[in-house]
């Protein structure tokens, strides 16, 4: 049940996105900070990860280098995917478009028709069980539905590519800002269209009961700078992984305390 | 983990009930009405029996401040001899041609200004400047250039709402939270997708209290310009109305000639500006000064 992975033994063929010596660093001389150093990852098509750490542990920064937000100071990045769809804290919804025009935003930048884009948009809705409020705007909404939306305008982003390459959601930290409940009742939504879209999906949160919850593989970054420090298998989740994380969370954050 | 997923289904189900919005009703019409309508026409029916009474007290003399009907009749002869629709024309065309310039022109202007950083360290205060400058000062320079012409009016008139028009498309690309882009950028929307569908629609409150300024500064240095360059050849406008009765000492036809001034200015606020604000604002759920 508790396992550290060995990384090496994926072959390339297998995997989404591999991460190889990922560096970042931010500003020049001495103000400069280094947010990621020589972060290796690799996820396979599919593929639900965590990534959990504390601030400062450049979370959001890896999530930009692999959405193409954000370039890496040195270190390389392989997507077989298609093009990353991002999903933030905040839904970030167009304010002046529908709920259904949101989804049909990213179907038009990928070039997709205007009668597809309906169709497809609607089915998306459909998916996150939004179908009734498609002409709604995002003004009219509540806040877990405007997230719903994003997932929806999300994975319409990353499900177009005409070459049959896996998709990939990047979410960062997209549950935060709801309440509790609302909260529960989304992960338990990401985890149904998780299963029945089949996309690989790297999760950044700092919450480790989600991370847990939710992903296959949970992956603790250290802070300043951030580094892999362990990988965990928590497909069987359990109270003593759900533990043993919170310690080294725990440890990682403490180290910091001068 | 503990909650059976048909559970956290039922209760997904729930919350969105909860959430659906709850159709505000209507009002009926006469009730809008009611609100909306009266109060400005009983401000105006006071205004009228404030200077019905001024009048009659008689402190000032007849030439100075007339009966209110007399300027009435004075409106009622200048629309009966067609005068006032040919005056309200002439001014009304060129103030409209002018803001349509200057759209075209502040458009791609206030585009620079906002997203090319040197153009905006070059002239963006320079432009905030002309803004303050009151457009009538150009009026003397304009004529020794182009002489008493269309051309000089037309110069006055753009001079007016062009820095007004680009600093509102400036103020409203400025206030786009960034987090719309970087979703556009995130999406695959290149530069030129991205301004129109993102950029543009986001900038929209902004760049439409812009032309509704820059319509207000096209029509008062349109004013300006014409009560100061008054020529046979340019026909004549409100300006040269106004003008003329100013040269005649005929206080009603200078009357007359202000209320027609207020009256498009009022006019094109109501029949353009505020539904086209309204459907924006309304779109975006910013109904609070509605």
């Amino acid at each position: 049940m508790t396992a550290t992975l060995e990384t090496t033994v994926l072959s390339t063929v297998d995997t989404a996105v591999e991460l190889a010596g990922v560096r970042k660093v931010f500003g020049h001389g001495n103000s400069a900070v280094v947010a990621l150093d020589g972060v290796d990852l690799k996820v396979k098509p599919g593929e639900f990860v965590c990534l959990l750490g504390a601030s400062g542990c450049g979370k959001s920064t890896l999530l930009n280098i692999v959405a193409g937000l954000d370039g890496a100071t040195s270190g390389s990045l392989q997507l077989n995917t298609s093009r990353p769809a991002v999903m933030f804290q905040e839904p970030a919804l167009m304010p002046w478009l529908t709920a259904a025009r949101n989804v049909e935003l990213a179907l038009r930048f990928a070039g997709v028709g205007r009668l597809a884009r309906k169709r497809r948009a609607l089915e998306l809705l459909k998916l996150v069980r939004l179908g009734d409020v498609a002409d709604k705007r995002p003004h009219e909404l509540s806040g877990g539905m405007r997230q719903r939306v994003a997932l929806a305008r999300a994975l319409a982003s990353t499900t177009v590519s005409a070459d049959g390459a896996p998709a990939l959601l990047l979410m960062d930290e997209p549950f935060a800002a709801l309440d509790a409940i609302t909260r529960d009742v989304l992960q338990s939504e990401l985890l149904r269209v998780w299963e029945t879209t089949n996309t690989a999906i790297i999760f950044v949160t700092h919450d480790v009961r989600e991370a847990v919850r939710l992903g296959q593989r949970v992956v603790l970054l250290s802070s300043r700078p951030g580094r892999v420090v362990r990988e965990w298998d928590v497909t069987d989740s359990s109270d003593a992984v759900l533990n043993e994380i919170n310690t080294h969370l725990r440890e990682v954050i403490s180290g910091h305390a001068s | 983990m503990a909650t059976p997923p048909d559970t956290l289904d039922k209760v997904g189900a729930g919350l969105d009930a909860l959430d659906v919005p709850v159709e505000a009703h209507k009002a009926p019409m006469w009730r809008r009405f009611l609100k909306t309508g009266v109060p400005p026409i009983i401000a105006f029916a006071l205004l009228l029996g404030v200077w019905q009474g001024l009048w009659a007290s008689a402190l000032l003399p007849e030439f100075q401040l007339p009966a209110p009907l007399t300027v009435w009749n004075e409106l009622v002869r200048s629309i009966g001899t067609g005068e006032a629709f040919s005056i309200l024309w002439t001014s009304l065309h060129r103030a409209v041609f002018g803001f349509i310039a200057a759209v075209l022109i502040a458009t791609p202007l206030g585009l620079l200004i906002a997203k090319v950083r040197v153009v905006r360290a070059a002239i963006g205060s320079l432009l905030t400047g002309l803004q303050s400058l009151p457009s009538v000062a150009w009026v003397p320079a304009a004529i020794l250039w182009f002489g008493v012409t269309p051309s000089t009016i037309y110069f006055v008139v753009l001079m007016g709402s062009v820095p007004s028009i680009a600093n509102g498309l400036v103020a409203g690309i400025d206030q786009i939270p960034p987090l719309l882009p970087r979703v556009g950028r995130a999406l695959g929307a290149g530069r030129l997708a991205s301004a129109r569908h993102i950029l543009l629609p986001a900038a929209l409150p902004g760049y439409l209290a812009g032309l509704k300024q820059g319509w207000a500064f096209s029509w008062r240095s349109l004013m300006a310009a014409e009560i100061i360059a008054t020529s046979p050849q340019l026909g004549t406008g409100l300006g040269q109305y106004l003008h003329n009765g100013s040269s005649l000492n005929d206080i009603n036809m200078v009357i007359a000639a202000i209320f027609l001034i207020l009256l498009v200015g009022i006019g094109i606020e109501l029949m353009l500006f505020r539904p086209l604000e309204r459907a924006v604002l309304r779109a975006r759920g910013l109904t609070g000064a509605l």
